[in-house]
C-alpha cells in the first residue's frame, strides 16, 4: 500500500483525537504485517469499498477506552460495557470518514462499525491487502490503527 | 408548536454527546432513534421544531430519514450530522432537503453554535 494512501488516516486520527477528546496523540511505529493481531482489547473494524476496497481497524486497551468513554460522555467506567464498545466504534467511523473525505478521489464508502473485545484477539485482513500497522501514543496509553487498502485498480495493477 | 428534538444516530455515544450539549441550552425535550426506520416511525409532522441525523445507519440511511420526513413535513429544519463530508455527498443531502449540515468530528462549541442557528 502506498504511504500516500496511509496519511489520510494517521492526520483523521489525530484530528479526531484533537476535536472530540482534546488531547494530541503521537505517531510512533509504521509497520507492515502479514496477518492482524490487534495488541488492545478493544478493536473497532469498519470495511471501505469503492475504487478501493479493504478496512480499517482502531484498537485500544481497556484503560484507554475507559479514558475515552470518561472523556466524551464525563461518566467513569471500569469494565468493557456497551458505552466502551460504542465510543470506541464511533472513533472508528470518525476516524475512517475523515480519512475517505481526504481520498474522495477513490469514492468510498464505509460500512457500519463492528466492534470486537477480548484479549489476544484476532482480525484477518484479505491476503491481497497486508495492512500497514501505526503505534500511536495517547495520553492514556499506546493504540494502533491498521489500515488495509487495496489500491490496484487505481493504480491499473 | 411542540419543542421536541428528534436525534437519530446509531451511536449512543453520539446520541448522549448530543443530548448533553441540549440540556446545557435547556432543551429537554427529546426523542431518540438508533437507526434511520425508527426515526421514520418516530417522526410525526407538525410534532417536531427540530430534526438532527445522522447519515450511516441500519435499516435506513440519514438521506432516506430525510427524503422521508421532508415528504411529510417541509417546514421542520433538519440538521444533517455525520462524516460525509465530500461536495458530492453535502450537494446529494441538500437535495434531499437537509437545511444544514455539520461534520463529525466536531467541538462542543461548533454543535451549540449549529443548535442555537436553529433557534435553541
Amino acid at each position: 500500500v502506498d504511504v500516500a494512501y496511509i496519511n489520510p488516516f494517521i492526520e483523521a486520527a489525530s484530528t479526531v483525537f484533537k476535536t472530540v477528546l482534546n488531547c494530541n496523540i503521537e505517531r510512533r511505529l509504521l509497520s507492515l504485517k502479514k496477518t492482524h493481531a490487534p495488541t488492545y482489547e478493544v478493536s473497532g473494524v469498519i470495511g471501505l469499498s469503492g475504487k478501493a476496497t479493504g478496512a480499517v481497524v482502531l484498537s485500544v486497551s481497556a484503560p484507554v477506552a475507559f479514558k475515552v468513554v470518561e472523556t466524551l460522555l464525563g461518566t467513569h467506567v471500569d469494565e468493557i460495557n456497551a458505552d466502551v464498545v460504542d465510543a470506541v466504534g464511533e472513533l472508528t467511523n470518525m476516524i475512517a470518514g475523515g480519512a475517505k473525505t481526504a481520498l474522495s478521489h477513490l469514492e468510498m464508502s464505509i460500512g457500519l462499525p463492528s466492534i470486537i473485545t477480548g484479549r489476544a484477539h484476532q482480525i484477518n485482513f484479505a491476503s491481497r491487502v497486508p495492512p500497514i500497522c501505526i503505534l500511536f501514543d495517547t495520553p492514556w496509553g499506546p493504540m494502533t490503527l491498521d489500515v488495509g487498502l487495496d489500491t490496484s485498480k487505481v493504480q491499473g495493477l | 408548536m411542540s419543542q421536541s428534538i428528534l436525534i437519530a444516530d446509531d451511536s449512543s455515544t453520539m446520541r448522549k454527546i448530543i443530548l448533553r450539549s441540549l440540556l446545557s441550552l435547556g432543551v429537554d425535550q427529546v426523542v431518540e432513534a438508533s437507526d434511520g426506520a425508527e426515526a421514520v416511525q418516530k417522526f410525526v409532522p407538525g410534532n417536531f421544531r427540530l430534526v438532527l441525523t445522522d447519515w450511516n445507519m441500519p435499516n435506513k440511511t440519514g438521506l432516506e430519514v430525510v427524503q422521508e420526513i421532508r415528504a411529510q413535513d417541509k417546514a421542520v429544519p433538519i440538521v444533517m450530522i455525520t462524516t460525509e463530508a465530500e461536495r458530492g455527498r453535502v450537494i446529494e443531502a441538500i437535495k434531499a432537503g437537509v437545511s444544514d449540515y455539520l461534520v463529525k468530528p466536531f467541538t462542543a462549541e461548533a454543535l451549540k453554535e449549529k443548535l442555537e442557528k436553529h433557534g435553541l
